[in-house]
């Protein structure tokens, strides 16, 4: 189990953050979706033992939140939200002063900061002062002091917010090749429901500090039996009138038909009317909710 | 290539406990501040003194053998027979008063090396986001406190308490008699806790006043006007209360003069009048000196007069001043301030105690909302 809580609330005066929240996640590339004041970032502190909940009681990697906070810390890497640095050092010591507060010894930050620099794309600028760094480079510089011990968990608070197109991609897939390929667990925090798919499997739904919806994300993108994307070689015009003398409609959306056919009919109809108008198929197949269909509904049902 | 193709690896290293992370803190604040030329600079000057306190036990140590090369810089210097002759009576004086210039000249440096180690220690952390990146580790606050409070602590103890202890032991060396453990041990200890109490004190005060701002030179600054303007002001109103005591006194004992003088019919005083006046006035001014809590005002004043109470400095001024037959306590009164040390002590823990209070507003721990 990656991280288990049970019952946790917590209040920061009269507002609840997290109000009697029970989560089991596995481990894996696990996205935290909620809109503003869900209680995400409230939730990852509560992981990470940096702040005191009202009740309930729960475990990270096995370790207890009350008791072993240290333990967690030790065994997790983050990286914050905030923009956030070490002053006035470059980015070797960045990295190596991080893991070193993690309780590595200094020879094997040293050695261990140069590899993970290199990883993240920043080997060329590992001499350089952080804070002369982009956005984008400052962003891959926490994800290289996050992962210099080697984590096991790796906490990613809203870690594309403020980045470049080019940025984000390389962050994206940085992430993504590490639970995918690395065997580390991710939890990625963010608004950003693109960037969840992207690199998740699996996706927890907070909305006004309770769970909303968790899930593998492939489950939850529902197929729609009744609801087809096509996409045909030549000019739809006969095919899309021809459907609608059967009762269907056909709305275009970007460059592919989204067709209803009636309840009673099955995808056979498509390639009969296909072959009736003279038209080929190129892509056919059924509509599944995007992501942000789920999180809508979801947040929705609040 | 994609990026992450250039190949990542586990690692399956130990990780130490908890106990010691804030010596990873220290460690690398005293990395970042060795490397300003400014603070190697000053860190080389401050062990000047440090090179005279050893020199002054030394030379000390050799006189007490009676060496001969040693006895004729002493006579150069003007030192009386009763020193010259027997140097071992005189040595806990003789010590104490070594040690208490040598920490008097360190308070220079040791502000100094305050003001260029200090203010960005956590106005730096502030000002660049720093603390959740610390405090998302295993670190505790207290952690943080301790590893920033290192820092200062080192380079005090680098000016102050590694030279006096090791001066300490070269004059132990050089004296050649095992009784002198027995007659100094207290300066060894006493050169500890002070340098512990200008460490805590100077350290808190000035990790607080580093809280405060996010523009270390601001700081720097307000550290300055601690040092500088609180000294003045206790200096100046110290002086002005002492000066007018002595003032009055002198002002009352002429009119009584006057007055016995009007009655035996006698026009102007007498030297021997003019000198119990005066020592009436110097009377006066000591009695007022006494109870004068003005100094309080200043920081390093206050240090001082813990030093004082640590070396026992006052006894030691007395006894010298008492060589040559004389019994001139002025001396003594004039170089040890002379009102109750626990007053200062006062003062230094109420100041520590606010370090801590605004050290605890300032630096907040992750458990709250933005």
């Amino acid at each position: 189990m990656l991280f288990q809580l049970d019952n946790v609330t917590k209040t920061y005066g009269k507002i609840t953050a997290l109000k009697s929240l029970a989560v089991e996640v596995g481990p894996g590339a696990v996205g935290l979706l909620g809109p503003n004041g869900s209680g995400k970032t409230t939730l990852i502190r509560t992981l990470l033992g940096l702040i005191n909940i009202d009740a309930g009681t729960g475990s990270v990697l096995d370790m207890d939140i009350h008791s072993q906070r240290l333990d967690i810390r030790q065994a997790v890497g983050f990286v914050p939200e905030d923009e956030c640095l070490f002053p006035a050092v470059d980015g070797v010591d960045f990295v190596a002063y991080a893991g070193e507060l993690g309780g590595m010894s200094r020879t094997d930050c040293l050695q261990r900061a140069h590899e993970v620099l290199d990883y993240v794309g920043l080997g060329e600028a590992r001499y350089r002062r952080v804070e002369t760094y982009s956005t984008g480079m400052k962003q891959r510089l926490k994800l290289a002091s996050a992962i210099i011990h080697d984590p096991q968990l790796l906490i990613l608070d809203e870690p594309t917010n403020g980045m470049d197109p080019d940025g984000r991609r390389d962050l994206l897939e940085l992430s993504r090749d590490l639970a995918h390929n690395k065997g580390m667990s991710l939890l990625f925090s963010s608004h950003l429901l693109p960037d969840v798919e992207a690199v998740c499997d699996h996706v927890v739904v907070l909305g006004r500090g309770q769970l909303l919806a968790q899930g593998r994300i492939q489950d939850m993108k529902q197929v729609h039996h009744r609801f087809f994307e096509v996409r045909l070689k030549d000019d739809p015009e006969r095919f899309v009138r021809h459907l609608r003398t059967l009762g269907c409609t056909a709305e275009p959306r970007d460059d592919l038909l989204l067709v209803q056919i009636p309840a009673d009919q099955t995808q056979a109809l498509l390639w009969q009317t296909a072959a009736a108008t003279g038209g080929q198929i190129r892509f056919l197949r059924p509509q599944r909710s995007t992501l942000e269909e789920v999180f809508l509904k979801a947040v929705a049902e609040v | 290539m994609p990026i992450f193709d250039q190949g990542y690896q586990h690692w399956d290293g130990q990780l130490s406990g908890h106990g010691w992370r804030w010596l990873t803190v220290t460690r690398q604040g005293v990395r970042a501040q060795m490397k300003n030329r400014l603070t190697r600079v000053v860190l080389l000057f401050a062990l000047l003194p440090a090179i005279g306190l050893a020199l002054t036990l030394i030379a000390w140590g050799l006189l007490e053998q009676q060496a001969d090369f040693i006895r004729p810089l002493f006579a150069f210097l003007r030192l009386p027979r009763e020193l010259m002759e027997g140097p071992k009576a005189f040595r806990q004086p003789i010590w104490s008063a070594a040690f208490h210039f040598f920490f008097s000249f360190e308070m220079f440096f040791s502000m100094i090396l305050v003001m260029l180690v200090g203010p960005g220690l956590i106005s730096q952390d502030l000002r660049f986001n720093a603390i959740p990146l610390y405090f998302s580790r295993p670190l505790r606050r207290f952690d943080y406190f301790l590893g920033k409070l290192g820092v200062i602590g080192f380079f005090l103890a680098l000016v102050a308490i590694v030279p006096a202890v090791l001066a300490y032991l070269l004059g132990v060396l050089f004296s050649l008699d095992f009784s002198v453990f027995k007659d100094t041990w207290r300066l060894l200890a006493a050169s500890i806790g002070y340098g512990l109490v200008i460490v805590l004190s100077a350290g808190t005060l000035m990790l607080a006043l580093s809280s405060l701002s996010r523009n270390s030179r601001y700081v720097g600054l307000f550290w300055v006007g601690i040092w500088i303007i609180s000294g003045t002001v206790g200096g100046v109103l110290s002086g002005m209360h002492e000066e007018s005591a002595e003032h009055e006194a002198r002002r009352a004992e002429f009119e009584l003069a006057r007055l016995a003088g009007q009655g035996a019919r006698k026009k102007g005083f007498d030297q021997n009048e003019w000198m119990r006046i005066q020592e009436k006035a110097n009377a006066a001014r000591a009695e007022a000196a006494r109870s004068n809590w003005r100094p309080l005002f200043s920081y390093t004043d206050n240090l001082h007069r813990m030093r004082a109470a640590f070396f026992d400095t006052h006894s030691s001024f007395v006894l010298l001043g008492k060589v040559g037959g004389r019994n001139n306590r002025e001396l003594a009164d004039q170089l040890v301030p002379q009102y109750p040390w626990y007053w200062s002590a006062g003062v230094l823990a109420g100041l520590f105690g606010i370090s801590i209070w605004i050290l605890t507003t300032r630096v907040k721990s992750l458990d709250r909302l933005k």
